[in-house]
């Protein structure tokens, strides 16, 4: 299925570069080029795919990749399509150094709510769109929180932003006494993320 | 905070102008009992008509997404649960889908019975807030106190399978983490053979009051296009006339082999898709659900909950979403992992989030009343909004 809409998507849309990218594990996806996303949109749109599910980026060292998982409701389809832009400068809240890439809220509405959300967390600045402003985080929030190399800031509005004695390390401590006391770190149950890693706990896998 | 826009007729006496009527912004929100949760909605009226509404989110946002990216997998499972916290089972049941399709682990047949029995329970449950509460926002109180009784059985049920009341983590990777006894499925049994009639007095008590009717049908009309191009899933799209229901269009766990049916609105009452329509599909799945239950009771078999996962869950490297029908909408996964211990990136594909993007839409030319009734209708839970 992706082949054959790879291939119809490279003669609806020449500038698209449209790829299949097969996956033996779980879903495959259609890379696109991020200049012609909107014609690649429309044109699947014509093709049936009548609901936007979702928009969402992943941010790799080099370049955000961004996913939008389209369906067709009539012939019951799913179609991941995803295209890379690169990362630009993810710091303090500029619009205009971000990474930019079309608006498909002419196509989709759906798109409205999912692209404010994708550049609310991940910093992409979507070109054409109708009213695009942070949606989950306060309109002056520093950064885009979803990024890898995203540090919270120090303050906001002159409150501190996690203050030492709200961070709660008990579950840490808890881990780590348990770990001790047991003397045996593969029998803890390992829902924390403790800053003292035993190796030998990383390696064991597989076990039962 | 409140912007006056120039309207346009002004009321003249001679070149005099005697009556000027501004667009009045109105916060609804944060803090306000019809919007279920810490939703704040910008109106602008004029006089008592809506104009305009805006929805403002992210007074519960916590980053969820962030969070899964410091949590091994079994680890994130609580946290799912914090999301659509009046649906916590079918919140878990998606995930735990998503990570046994890439693990390829295999279930046994009991746990994916007790799946579907406690998932379709929650659906009742969850429905029954929505009851609840929506009859409270139509001026109707006694519903609340008949609902809440009904799901604190449920919940009662939930609480000794799991140790908690509303955040289980109970359905775990490759299973169901404790079974359940023949006692509690007689329970079970009882509780849908006393509920069904009940539920049915219900209906007759308020879907068919004429007050009740009066104020939901014709209102908050939504369109099957408007639907879709919205991306709206779940009782929505089903109160507009789409026979969609993931269950039956893409068969997850057991539902391949159960016979039930998809509720669709009619109109019954007054338009396709509107807020009657709304409540219309709500009540008739819970009988849905229970022709389920009812299934599931005769069919369940003897054996292990639990499949064979190992100790430390590393998801080979690969991307997957993942869809599962949760009372409130399509609920979807989107994981992608690099084959660490926790996942490089985990979006949640929220149906309420669609949902309060229609309130723009739904909201111009209505009563501030009717509002209320809209915003009920589409049931919303911030927690899930937020993530």
């Amino acid at each position: 299925m992706h082949n054959e809409t790879a291939l119809k998507l490279s003669t609806l849309v020449s500038s698209s570069n449209a790829k299949a990218v097969m996956a033996t594990l779980g879903d495959s996806n259609v890379t696109v080029d991020s200049g012609s996303i909107l014609e690649v949109c429309r044109a699947l749109k014509s093709e049936g795919y009548n609901v936007l599910q979702c928009i969402t980026a992943t941010d790799y060292a080099d370049r955000i990749e961004i996913t939008y998982v389209l369906a067709d409701f009539t012939k019951n389809l799913e179609l991941l399509l995803k295209t890379n832009v690169p990362r630009g400068d993810g710091n303090g809240n500029n619009k205009d150094t971000l990474p930019k890439i079309n608006s498909v809220a002419s196509v989709w509405r759906a798109a409205d709510f999912q692209e404010r959300e994708a550049y609310d967390m991940m910093g992409i600045n979507f070109v054409g769109h109708p009213d695009l402003r942070r949606i989950l985080t306060p309109d002056d929030w520093q950064g885009y929180p979803l990024r890898k190399d995203y540090i919270v800031q120090e303050k906001y509005l002159d409150m501190v932003v996690n203050p030492a004695h709200k961070i709660n390390s008990a579950d840490h401590m808890f881990g780590k006494n348990l770990k001790l006391e047991i003397g045996d770190p593969k029998k803890v149950s390992a829902s924390w993320k403790s800053d003292d890693a035993d190796p030998t706990a990383e390696e064991a896998k597989d076990g039962e | 905070m409140s912007t006056h826009h120039e309207p346009e007729d002004k009321i003249m006496l001679g070149d005099q102008e005697i009556l000027k009527s501004d667009l009045l912004t109105l916060n609804m929100g944060p803090q306000h009992p019809a919007t279920h949760g810490v939703l704040r909605v910008e109106i602008k009226t004029d006089s008592e008509i809506v104009v305009d509404a805006i929805p403002h989110l992210g007074y519960l946002h916590r980053c969820f997404e962030k969070h899964a990216e410091n949590l091994d997998y079994r680890g994130i499972i609580p946290f799912v649960d914090r999301m659509d916290y009046l649906a916590a089972m079918s919140m878990e049941w998606g995930y735990a889908l998503t990570m046994e399709k890439m693990l390829g682990t295999e279930v046994p047949k009991r746990a994916e019975y007790i799946r579907v029995l406690v998932a379709e329970l929650q659906r009742i449950a969850s429905h029954l807030v929505y009851f609840g509460t929506y009859g409270i926002d139509m001026g109707a109180f006694t519903t609340f106190l008949y609902c809440f009784q009904d799901r604190e059985e449920i919940l009662r049920l939930f609480e000794e399978l799991s140790g908690a009341r509303m955040l289980y983590n109970y359905i775990w990777i490759g299973g169901v983490w404790n079974d359940i006894n023949d006692d509690q499925l007689t329970r079970v049994k009882n509780f849908v053979d006393r509920f069904e009639p009940e539920l049915l007095k219900y209906h007759s008590l308020v879907g068919q009051n004429k007050i009740f009717i009066e104020r939901t049908a014709h209102v908050g009309v939504l369109s099957k296009e408007q639907c879709l191009d919205f991306g709206a899933t779940g009782p929505i799209l089903r109160g507009s006339g789409v026979e969609w229901d993931l269950r039956k269009n893409r068969p997850y766990g057991m539902y391949e082999k159960i016979d039930f049916d998809v509720v669709v609105g009619k109109g019954e009452k007054g338009t396709v898709g509107d807020c009657w329509d709304r409540y219309y599909v709500r009540i008739f799945e819970m009988f849905e659900s229970i022709k389920i239950i009812r299934q599931v009771l005769d069919g369940i078999e003897e054996g292990p909950v639990m499949g064979k996962v190992p100790k430390i869950i590393k998801v080979p490297a690969g991307e997957i979403y993942m869809r599962t029908e949760c009372p409130r909408g399509e609920l979807g996964y989107h994981l992608i992992s690099d084959g660490g211990k926790t996942p490089y990136r985990l979006k949640v594909k929220s149906s309420c989030f669609t949902h309060v993007s229609m309130l723009p839409i739904i909201a111009p030319g209505q009563m501030v009343a009717d509002l209320v009734a809209s915003i009920g209708s589409i049931d919303i839970v911030l927690g899930e909004v937020d993530r």
